[in-house]
């Protein structure tokens, strides 16, 4: 079994028991990506191992690194919101209201109510779609593989309603500052009900097929457990904290937007399987969002009402002097946005705080002690994605 | 730094009942992985289409290739301007002396000729910020996302070369 | 409340000389200022009383003239959420440097190393000192407002001539045409125009 395992922190040669203390070797070094299908990207990490146990992690970061915060020092406040969807470009509208909510907060701009509706619409879709699509691939890490083909059919249907209202299927340029870009008409809001509908049955699929699979239990399961406090040391957000049974959601406990007006749970990691904080429970967390996710939806289209879609704002966008850190709660945890402003119509600087970039630090503590094959359903679990790593 | 929660053992009942009890459950969750699987053999639509020979319908807002219609630019620049990765070369000359002040579809005058429009596709983001900005709204986004090239220099398209109006005939104005 | 917290601070850590820089109205937040020699000092406390349990992120910023090392910290507390921006202001742009507190907040590592990356700021006694997104080799500090990209890496040039755009046959025109443009839609669009 695994669990006999005696992980010791950053403990140089890692000791399975007592028996294989005397079969340990030298340690041999072992490049993982930035070519390797698990690492969701182009994540190179640099694995020390003694056979089969990893002893170190070392990830090597920057094989997608843009220079984002450097363009948009030379950019107007509108011209930013396409570089700030190729972040994370699988949750392209949470990153465009993160940084939006920021240049609105400073301009002292009002949205209209219907706007705001339909940006928490889009969002919670989004993370729908986002969640789908980490569902997919982890159980493709995982060696499933019609889970993925499951999730993408479902995505597919998101990405395409995205497609008929802004315009482009995953960089959309749709939340602007002070609303959104266009309106959904009636029929595209009964569409998005009619998706939900033969969406929510799919969900217990999801569970039958994969959750609940003794295979898939026995590779997540008890696999890179981390505490709550580790998770504060490392300032660790979203499904990773929830992971760890901290019931910590933006959206409910410093509510931003209209989100105070909804009711949802914030599910948290409870250890059903295996204990709370390991790759289990952060998996399972994401698909519990999904269903919080729904409920949001349908409660968001009772209260939509006609109406503008979008607030005064002046035709050249400048910003006062000073600054705001802005957070808000992306698919894959907190996203801050600390904005610099000295007046005029480019910012001064402009630091993106990405959720994947502290997970990825987490990597050196979930890796000494364990299997290769447990490492690579680790980075998984974390479900980083590498352009908002690098940015 | 090793705050590491050390893995506790599960509670282990009698070896032997546990034994099956992991099997009966292993074999029954596999199991019923392979039913769901395999109701997709029979039943469910295929969702994949055949690319070259089936097309789907792009919606109207669809934002692909970029096209200018010339004779409704005034030259404003606008475009250009907003352009996040200044992909949009524009290029104008006051109008000789005398000559007739031309109108746009919408009423605008042209006050200068167009000499240069080229926009660098290979450059462009398709975000959408220029077609926005267009007083006149001759530069739109157009349904057309097959203009595979040979070099990178093709990529450039010159809004007022005859090839391009031949494009408009075929694909925009179809 | 910042006020209060840089109290405590100021009584806890001596010669912290937490400072807080208000902000003029709600439209933007206020940071509080502490000595760059006390930081290691002033995180210690914010961890030891509990006043901010995480450490969000840790920017830089230069302002030309000096620089600033900004610790974004936030408490994840059900009652009362809070956010802190904690400022060190670095005078000397040639060797910045300041204490690490990577012992205290193990999230400063990577955020750390992304600093020293992109402003050259030098954390002492940091465990894994090494650029985290350029590469190992590369020369200078590339959100320093004056940084300028080198032109030759590793036997391969940095923004080559023919590439993309540069080339482009009308490219000096164009810049000056959206130069004035530009300025002739500013003076317009201070006069106020509303979308």
């Amino acid at each position: 079994m695994m669990n006999k395992w005696d992980i010791d922190g950053l403990a140089e040669k890692p000791t399975i028991n007592a028996d294989t203390e005397k079969l340990k070797s030298d340690l041999l070094t072992l490049n993982m990506g930035p070519q390797h299908p698990a690492t969701h990207g182009v994540l190179r990490v640099e694995i020390k191992t003694d056979s089969e146990i990893v002893a170190h992690a070392i990830p090597h970061l920057g094989y997608l690194h843009r220079c984002m915060e450097k363009h948009c020092e030379a950019l107007d406040y509108r011209g930013i919101i396409p570089f700030v969807d190729r972040l994370d470009y699988l949750a392209s509208m949470n990153m465009e209201w993160g940084y939006v909510m920021a240049v609105e907060k400073m301009l002292g701009t009002e949205v209209p109510r219907r706007a705001e509706l339909l940006r928490i619409l889009t969002c919670e879709l989004q993370r729908i779609a986002s969640h789908l699509m980490a569902f997919g691939t982890y159980a493709l890490d995982l060696g499933a593989f019609s889970p993925f083909l499951y999730a993408f059919d479902e995505r597919e249907k998101i990405l395409r309603l995205f497609e008929e209202i802004s315009g482009a299927r995953l960089l959309y340029n749709y939340i602007w500052i002070g609303g959104v870009w266009n309106d959904w008409t009636d029929s595209q809001i009964d569409r998005v009900k009619e998706f939900l509908d033969a969406f929510e049955p799919q969900t217990q699929m999801y569970h039958e097929l994969v959750s609940m699979n003794k295979i898939f239990v026995q590779r997540t399961a008890n696999v890179g457990v981390l505490s709550i406090q580790d998770c504060f040391d490392y300032g660790a957000t979203g499904p990773v904290l929830r992971g760890s049974g901290y019931k910590w959601d933006l959206r409910k406990n410093a509510p931003y937007s209209l989100y105070s007006e909804f009711d949802f749970d914030v599910p948290v990691g409870t250890g059903e399987m295996g204990v709370v904080g390991d790759c289990w429970n952060r998996y399972i967390v994401r698909m519990k969002e999904v269903k919080e996710s729904i409920k949001i939806i349908r409660q968001v289209m009772d209260k939509l009402e006609p109406g503008s879609v979008m607030g005064k704002v002046p035709k050249v966008i400048k910003l006062p002097e000073g600054e705001v850190y802005v957070r808000s709660e992306c698919p894959r945890g907190e996203l801050g946005i600390h904005l610099i402003s000295k007046g005029g119509k480019e910012p001064y600087r402009l630091k993106v705080k990405s959720p994947c970039f502290t997970h990825t630090s987490m990597l050196p503590l979930m890796a000494p002690g364990q299997m290769v094959a447990d490492f690579v359903a680790t980075i998984g679990s974390i479900d980083i994605v590498l352009g908002e790593v690098d940015r | 730094m090793s705050t590491h929660t050390t893995i506790q053992a599960p509670a282990k009942p009698s070896a032997f009942k546990a034994y099956f009890a992991e099997l009966f459950n292993g074999v029954s969750t596999t199991v019923k992985g392979m039913w769901i699987t395999f109701r997709f053999v029979w039943g469910v639509k295929p969702v994949s289409i055949e690319y070259p020979e089936v097309r789907e319908v792009l919606p109207e807002r669809a934002r692909h290739r970029l096209y200018n219609d010339a004779q409704n630019c005034i030259s404003c620049t606008q475009c250009a301007m907003a352009c996040p990765v200044d992909c949009i070369y524009i290029s104008s000359e006051k109008l000789p002396e005398g000559s007739e002040i031309k109108k746009t579809s919408n009423g605008q005058s042209i006050r200068l000729k167009l000499t240069q429009f080229t926009i660098d596709t290979a450059l462009c983001c398709y975000c959408g910020l220029c077609t926005t900005v267009c007083p006149t709204e001759c530069l739109t986004h157009t349904q057309d996302y097959e203009f595979a090239q040979y070099t990178i220099d093709a990529m450039k398209y010159d809004y007022l070369a005859p090839d391009v109006v031949a494009w408009r005939d075929r694909i925009v104005n179809k | 409340m910042l006020n209060e917290l840089a109290q405590k601070i100021n009584a806890a850590v001596a010669g912290a000389n937490a400072t807080v820089h208000n902000a003029p109205d709600a439209k933007s937040d206020s940071s509080v200022y502490v000595e760059a020699s006390k930081i290691h000092a002033v995180a210690a406390f914010l961890k030891s009383s509990g006043s901010m349990n995480v450490l969000q992120a840790i920017s830089g910023v230069d302002y030309v003239d000096y620089m600033e090392v900004v610790y974004i910290f936030a408490k994840f507390d059900f009652e009362k959420p809070s956010q802190l921006l904690l400022k060190v202001k670095l005078t000397d742009r040639v060797s910045p440097n300041v204490d690490t507190i990577c012992d205290l907040y193990p999230a400063a590592n990577f955020q750390e190393r992304e600093c020293f990356d992109m402003f050259g700021v030098k954390f002492n006694k940091h465990p894994d000192h090494r650029r985290i997104l350029c590469p190992d080799d590369w020369e200078g500090f590339p959100l320093r407002k004056d940084y300028m990209a080198q032109k030759v890496y590793n036997g391969m040039t940095v923004y080559p001539e023919g590439k993309m755009n540069m080339a482009d046959r009308e490219f000096i025109v164009r810049q000056k045409m959206i130069k004035g443009a530009q300025e002739a839609a500013s003076s317009d669009a201070s006069e106020g125009k509303v979308q």
